[in-house]
């Protein structure tokens, strides 16, 4: 069957099996920073933000994004011009193996786009479906916490830009 | 796998899902939140209608003294809701907040919640513990049930071919109510290993109404209504409690499961009875 939606901004209109899942039809589409872990909804790796909400795409039956907006990391930034979100990662340490990374930053991106000045405790509640083997969680709670200053102090700086 | 899956129907409105779903020489099935139809062993299924995209099931509204909530309605709108208020309210955002995650929670639905039951399921022995209705529709026409006729028969059993489950409606409750639930599992994401919900209401500083459900120690949400009957017309005691909480300890039929023994878990549940019973009185008397 036939699946449309728009990834990262741009649309597509993909020959897909009605019973695939959701992160094997982005990847196939060529958006490898969506991860396989587990399978089953538990550990985040997949996440991407469907309609602006971050989900499991690992449990998301494909066919259910039909008409969505899709947001994986290869729309958030990239190495030459990454997210504030990317940088803090990269800059706090809470990028090891990294294989959490993508998801970790689509459910960080969510809580920021709702919510621009979360505390820690925010954090830790809008992360809670994003295991992280490597870095024991503190770092990548301080990167998402510096990440929202540092995203406060650039519209400040670029308030009238717009 | 949903192995013989070849479509999706994608309606807007209720009578629309309801016809897709009657659709003779077809086998069709509900998706909403899709987080158990994706994992689904069922290679019969032709198509799904995916009705998370009714617009007109997806809402949390207060009207006179009952909070409707709509069956699309993602859990995390529940967890989050700051209209929802009071003993019922209070105790529905603090339990939709223990189900998964927020990636999970954003996928779940308050309908598919309650129309797949399982031991683990958060919210359905809190509509048991709270009185709650169910409003099913099968296009225009609609019934409106208990929860507790809808958990009893088993929904799949329950609900016709072409009917749907369209709100939940949860009384509020004011003063002299108090709620609790209590999740006791090994770690802070894994399934429940114990489930408590309860209820408490006063009434010239008698218990006139009380509610123990269960569930995850049991295979599926259910009221222990000997139990319940210890509390009721009396005045609240420390005694009383401990009373009706070593009631439920024994009247509650005890699943087998690799985590705990049985025993063990009895044990646990007459604790945990206790203290959550202790915690809606403490709420009632406020
Ligand atoms: C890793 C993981 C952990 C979880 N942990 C918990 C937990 O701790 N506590 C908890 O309570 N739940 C938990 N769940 C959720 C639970 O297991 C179910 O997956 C969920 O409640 C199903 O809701 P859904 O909206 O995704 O339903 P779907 O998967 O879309 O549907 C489930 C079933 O219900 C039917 N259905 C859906 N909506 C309706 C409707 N409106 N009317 C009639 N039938 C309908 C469908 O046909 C299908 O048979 C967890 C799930 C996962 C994957």
């Amino acid at each position: 069957m036939k699946l449309n939606t728009r990834i990262n901004g741009k649309d597509y209109c993909l020959e897909i099996n009605p019973n695939a899942m959701l992160v094997d039809v982005l990847r196939q589409a060529g958006l490898k920073s969506v991860k396989f872990g587990c399978g089953e909804g538990s550990c985040g790796c997949c996440a991407v933000m469907i309609d602006g909400k971050p989900r499991n795409s690992c449990i998301t039956l494909a066919g259910l994004a039909e008409g969505a907006e899709i947001l994986t990391v290869e729309g958030m930034g990239n190495p030459q011009e990454p997210h504030a979100l990317q940088q803090a990662f990269v800059d706090s340490g809470s990028t090891q193996c990294g294989y959490c990374n993508p998801g970790s930053l689509i459910a960080a991106k969510a809580l920021l786009d709702s919510n621009p000045n979360p505390s820690a405790e925010d954090v830790k509640d809008a992360l809670d479906g994003n295991l992280c083997r490597c870095t024991g969680y503190v770092k990548r709670i301080d990167a998402v916490l510096s990440a929202a200053k540092a995203m406060k102090k650039s519209k400040k700086t670029s308030r009238g830009k717009k | 796998m949903l192995k013989k899956l070849t479509q999706f129907y994608y309606p807007e409105t209720i009578e629309e899902a309801c016809k897709y779903l009657g659709k003779k020489g077809e086998k069709t099935a509900v998706v909403a939140g899709g987080t158990s139809e994706a994992l689904r062993q069922d290679n019969s299924i032709e198509a799904l209608v995916d009705i998370s995209r009714v617009k007109e099931l997806n809402y949390i509204r207060k009207d006179s003294s009952i909070y409707r909530i709509g069956a699309t309605t993602p859990i995390q709108d529940i967890y989050k809701c700051s209209d929802l208020k009071g003993p019922s309210g209070e105790i529905l955002k603090y339990t939709a907040g223990k189900i998964g995650s927020t990636l999970l929670r954003n996928s779940i639905t308050a309908g598919g919640n309650l129309a797949a039951i399982f031991p683990w399921s958060d919210l359905p022995p809190v509509y048991l513990a709270l009185d709650a209705e169910v409003v099913l529709r099968k296009g225009k026409p609609k019934r409106t049930v208990p929860v507790e006729n809808l958990i009893n028969e088993r929904p799949n059993k329950f609900l016709g071919e072409n009917e749907i489950i369209a709100e939940i409606a949860v009384p509020v409750y004011g003063k002299g109510t108090g709620t609790s639930f209590v999740k006791f599992a090994k770690t802070a994401n894994d399934y429940s290993m114990i489930t408590v919900a309860t209820r408490v209401t006063l009434k010239s500083g008698k218990i006139e109404q009380a509610r123990i459900a269960l569930n995850a120690v049991t295979i599926s949400p259910v009221r222990i209504k000997d139990a319940e009957k210890i509390l009721e017309g009396q005045k609240p005691t420390s005694d009383l409690i401990a009373e009706a909480a070593a009631k439920t300890a024994e009247k509650a039929e005890i699943r087998k499961d690799f985590r705990a023994s049985k025993e063990y878990k009895r044990e646990v549940l007459e604790v945990l009875v206790r203290r959550s019973l202790e915690e809606a009185l403490e709420m009632a008397k406020k």
